[in-house]
Order: C-alpha cells, then structure tokens, then sequence
C-alpha cells in the first residue's frame, strides 16, 4: 500500500536578508543586501501510513509549518525525496490536488466578501463533485457542525470560531486523503476547541482520512493524535506513540502530592525532583526518575504530612514545556 | 479533464468574481464610471480649451469634434481593453495568500484570467452603454463592421494587458513592491499609445521606433478601426498585437515558472 507520506533526507532552506536597524540600516541595505541561508528543515525521515492522526509538534520556527508547505506542494523542497500518496506534492498535479485539503487556522480560505456557501459552490465546480454527493455532504457537514443558519452570511461576519468551521467545511467537502491541519483551534475559547476537535474525530472515525495535525494546543494533541513526531530547529527528535511522548524525558514519573499545612521548599529531598510548588506551600509536582520512585515516595510519606499522593504519566503539555526551555535534555538527537 | 468540467470551473469563478464586485457597491461604481467622469472632467475641458486658444481650427488633421470622437473612443477601447487584474495579484503573493490556490484544482493562471474575463465582461456592457449614450448626443458616428471588429481587436487588447500585468503581478514573488512598475508601464503606455493625444501629432520618426513596439496596438490602433480610419490592412494588425500577446504570455509563464520555486509562502 502506498504510504500517505514518505520523507526521505528531506531538506529546505531559505534566504534571509540581514539589515540592521534603523534608517543608517535601511540606507546600507539599498546598496548592500547580506543575504544568509538558514536551514529550516533537515535530513527529515518520516513515514505515515494512511488512515493515521499524526501530530506534528515543536516551538514556533522549528520547522513544522515548512514541512505543511512541502507536503501541500505550496513550496518546493531544497532537496531529498517527498512523496504524498505517491505524488510528488510540488509537482503540483490535479490528480494530487483532489487528495488533500489544507485548513490554516491563522489564514481564510473562503472568500472574505461573500457568504460562505458561494465558496463551497465553487468548490464543487473545481473538484468536480457531482451535486447528489455534494448536497448529501454538505447536509452532514452543516448537521455535524450545526452552521445551517451561518451558510449565507458573509464570511467576514463570521466569529472566528464560526469561520473555523465554515473552513473545516471547505476543507472536507472534495472528501480528501489526506487532510493538513496547521493551528485549527488557535485563537479559539475552549467550548470552541473543543467542538472542533470532536468534530475532526468524529470525521476521522468515519472516512479514515489521514490527518497530520500541528496545535500549540496539547490538549488538540492529546485528543486528536496517536502518535507524535516532534521537530526541533529543523530536524526530527521524537516519532513515535504518544503514550511514549514523556520518555523523551527520560524513565520518570510524574508525581503530586499534597500536604496537611504548609511544607519546608528547601528540604534537600526536593533536589533534582524539578519541583513545582503552589502559593501557600500545600501542594507540590514532581518528576521523579523511576529507579528512585519507591525511596522518594516513601522518604515523602514518613517525614512529611501527606493527605495525598498520586502518581500520573507525564501530560504532555509538562514535557513540552520542559523541552522548550530545556532542549538539551533531548540528549540522544537520534531518539 | 472534460473541457464541460473547465468550462465550468471558468463560469463558477466568474460567478464569484461579480459577488465579490457586487460586494462593496460604492468601489463598484466608481472603478466602472471612473474613467467616465475623467473624460468629462479633464479630457473634454482640456480639449475645448485648446481648441478654445485663437488661431486653434486643427491639430494635424483633427478638428474639435473630430477630437472629442478620438477621445471618446479612447475610452471606449480602455474600458474594453485594459484591466487591473495585477494589483490583486502582486497583493495574493506579498500576503502568502496564492498558498491557497496552489492546492485547489484549478490553476492560479486560470483563476485570475477567468476573474479578470470578468470584469471585461462587466466593462463590456459599460462600454456598451456608454457607446449608445454617446451616439445619441452625436460624438461619434460608426458601422456596424467597424464596431464589430473594433471590440474583436479590443478583446486582443485586453488579452496583452491580462499577461503584462499577470507579469508584473508575479515579480512580487521577487520585489516587495510592484506598483510602482504598473504606474510606470502604464503611464508610459498612456503616451505611446495616443492615448492622450493621437499618435498624429508625433513626430515621423517616433512613429517609425513605435511600429516596432506594442504600444500604438493598445490604443492608436483601436480607436482608428472603431472609427473606421485605419487605412492598413487589418490583418497584420490583429497578427501584431496577438503576437505581442504570445510574447508577453511566454515572458510571464517563464517568470511563473521561476518564481514559484522562490515562493516560500509567506505569513503562513
């Protein structure tokens, strides 16, 4: 079978002018332009099957939304081999182009100055849906994500959660193979989030679209997707399970515990355990390598007035965050 | 691909394109009457006060009303033959926002030349209005033929003006800006191409460098064919600005091809 998408040694990178600041800077530049080339991404390996929900992780400019762009076709690859449902994406076929969809969250879609509907009319001319198939899907979209009176009103008008569906909408209606989602829920409340991500599984239940997700939003993560790949300044670091994801951190537990009354921060029994207090002293969550677990815990239990302790895998938004301001604690790049 | 299914996909985003015309009514009507009131504004008073100055009967063979014909006809052909299709364009790469017309099935080329068909159509009946407003006040006179094969050569025009401006559109996959070059492409096009004052009144051997560039085609040319005053064979003619056309469709096609690659999809 052939795979929704296969990476090989993939590479990309762009120019970037340097200017320095300031009118002295801007006079410089007009006669010299310092141009620098910055990998943005490198030597990446992937394989996604279809039918999978692959979540597409990392900091803001490591590389995630590039790899969107190479596998949309949207901008070609510097170099190495990339193969979207058998299709070079930057060749740019039609035959390609009816497979995928791609929803941006930061950018629309649809046609700002018309109500939504005259764009999804559009949209069936140019993937050639026939109308039976179209006012059928149509019918299911517009149920699933109850938006029939929000059909034929400008699409300017529309709040932003309500424009998010309408785009998910354009998105699905050409029924694609694979489906790229960059930041769908960004900027949304949480009932919004919420709505669209059991939207998309519910989708995904049924049609089994491949479906490659970034979210700086973990709990879009955490619902959303079985496996994780995570980027960072360009190259691959993690792929793998997400119910793995925390031991990139290494073998440790994520641990809470709270007190009967205020405990001492500055006992030495809290070295290396990364801790992280609340205000009054009360509570506490640690990160606790496994092989010390039992002597910690029940160092915990005999010297201080415990009311409670649970022990949890590490959610992911924690072991994101220890990566993003500690990176070197990735310490094998080959992981 | 069955030509009914493209066909369609034109008819479908020429549909959109009218909405979104028909969107913000005021900018509407002024992008459609604009160069209306500017003949009755600027070209008409200017002309009347030349015309006006002592001694003034004609300017190389052109009398007053024989002027305000070669006006009006001027406004006629830029109705029908120039388009504005490249500001849109240029803006569409700046903002990153082509990313999303690299993914429908449906070229980029095919979506801004069936919006632009567009807007010539609405400038067609426009132009058409303003033709039968003008004859009943008597300002110009034209047959039938002439008419006709005016409005075919204005339709070759408009194919030039659709590729030099998707050409220049695309040079912001490059330039930060091209508005300044479709200023100045435009200026200088309004000049040599009589469409200020008729090609006539230039000296002999400009004349002679033009014949060897597009510009007396864009507008000279036209206006003397609608008003029945050209008295060349039309068919070199319609070859020459058909294959300005081609020139300018190969150039821009090139620089497509180029720029695309140095696309990098900006702001998303």
């Amino acid at each position: 079978m052939t795979a929704a998408i296969l990476c090989q040694n993939l590479a990309k990178d762009f120019r970037h002018m340097h200017k320095e600041p300031g009118l002295s800077g801007s006079i410089k530049s007009f006669f010299v332009r310092n141009y620098e080339r910055k990998p943005a991404v490198r030597d990446f390996e992937l394989v996604i099957e279809p039918g999978e929900i692959v979540g597409l992780l990392g900091p803001n400019g490591a590389g995630k939304t590039t790899l969107m762009k190479m596998f949309t076709g949207i901008i070609v690859p510097s170099s190495g081999r990339l193969e979207v449902l058998g299709h070079v994406p930057h060749q740019r076929e039609m035959a390609f182009r009816r497979k995928i969809a791609l929803v941006m969250g930061q950018k629309s879609q649809l046609w700002w100055d018309i109500p939504a509907m005259d764009s999804f009319l559009l949209l069936q001319k140019y993937y050639e849906i026939p109308d039976t198939d179209f006012k059928r899907r149509l019918g299911t979209l517009t149920d699933l994500l109850d938006v029939d009176r929000l059909l034929k009103v400008h699409v300017r008008k529309l709040s932003l959660g309500e424009r998010m569906k309408m785009e998910l909408m354009a998105s699905l209606l050409h029924q694609p193979e694979v489906v790229f989602l960059d930041e769908p829920t960004i900027g949304l409340d949480l009932v919004a989030q919420k709505n669209i991500r059991d939207f998309i599984l519910a989708w995904q239940r049924d049609h089994r679209t491949t479906v490659i997700l970034t979210s700086h939003y973990m709990a879009d993560v955490d619902a959303l997707c079985k496996r994780i790949v995570l980027v960072l300044a360009g190259g691959k670091r993690f792929d793998g399970p997400i119910r793995e994801f925390e031991s990139v951190l290494g073998k440790q537990k994520f641990v809470s515990v709270d007190f009967e009354g205020p405990v001492d921060r500055q006992l030495a029994l809290w070295q290396g355990l990364d801790a992280s207090w609340n205000e009054d002293s009360t509570h506490v969550e640690l990160r606790i390598p496994e092989d010390q677990l039992r002597s910690t815990a029940a160092a915990i239990l005999q010297q201080l007035p415990v009311t409670s302790l649970s022990m949890e895998k590490l959610p992911i938004e924690r072991v994101m965050n220890e990566l993003l301001v500690k990176p070197q604690l990735l310490a094998d790049p080959q992981l | 691909m069955s030509l009914a299914a493209e066909a369609s996909k034109w008819g479908a985003t020429i549909k959109i394109a009218w909405s979104k015309y028909l969107a913000y009514k005021l900018n509407f009507l002024l992008q459609v009457l604009g160069p209306v009131l500017v003949f009755f504004f600027i070209r008409y008073n200017l002309w009347s006060a030349i015309y006006g100055l002592e001694g003034v009967k004609t300017l190389q063979g052109y009398n007053f009303s024989e002027m305000i014909s070669y006006q009006v006809w001027v406004m006629i052909v830029g109705f029908i033959g120039l388009g504005f299709n490249g500001m849109n364009l240029a803006e569409d790469i700046r903002l990153g926002r082509i990313s999303a017309y690299l993914i429908y099935p449906f070229g980029f080329w095919q979506f801004h030349a069936s919006s632009f068909l567009a807007f010539q159509l609405i400038q067609l009946g426009v132009a058409g209005i303003t033709l039968i407003a003008v004859s009943l006040a008597g300002w110009v006179e034209f047959t039938a033929l002439n008419l006709l094969l005016g409005v075919l050569y204005c339709c070759c025009v408009a194919l030039f003006w659709f590729q030099v401006n998707f050409l220049i559109g695309i040079l912001a996959f490059w330039l930060e800006e091209t508005w300044v070059m479709r200023v100045m492409m435009v200026t200088v096009s309004q000049f040599f191409s009589g469409a200020l004052i008729p090609l006539e009144i230039f000296p002999a051997w400009l004349r002679q460098v033009l014949d060897y560039l597009p510009f007396p085609y864009l507008t000279w040319v036209p206006v003397k064919i609608f008003s029945g005053t050209y008295n060349q064979p039309l068919l070199p003619a319609f070859g020459l600005i058909l294959l300005w056309s081609l020139i300018a469709w190969g150039c821009a096609q090139y620089v497509w091809q180029r720029g695309i690659k140095a696309y990098t999809g900006a702001g998303i």
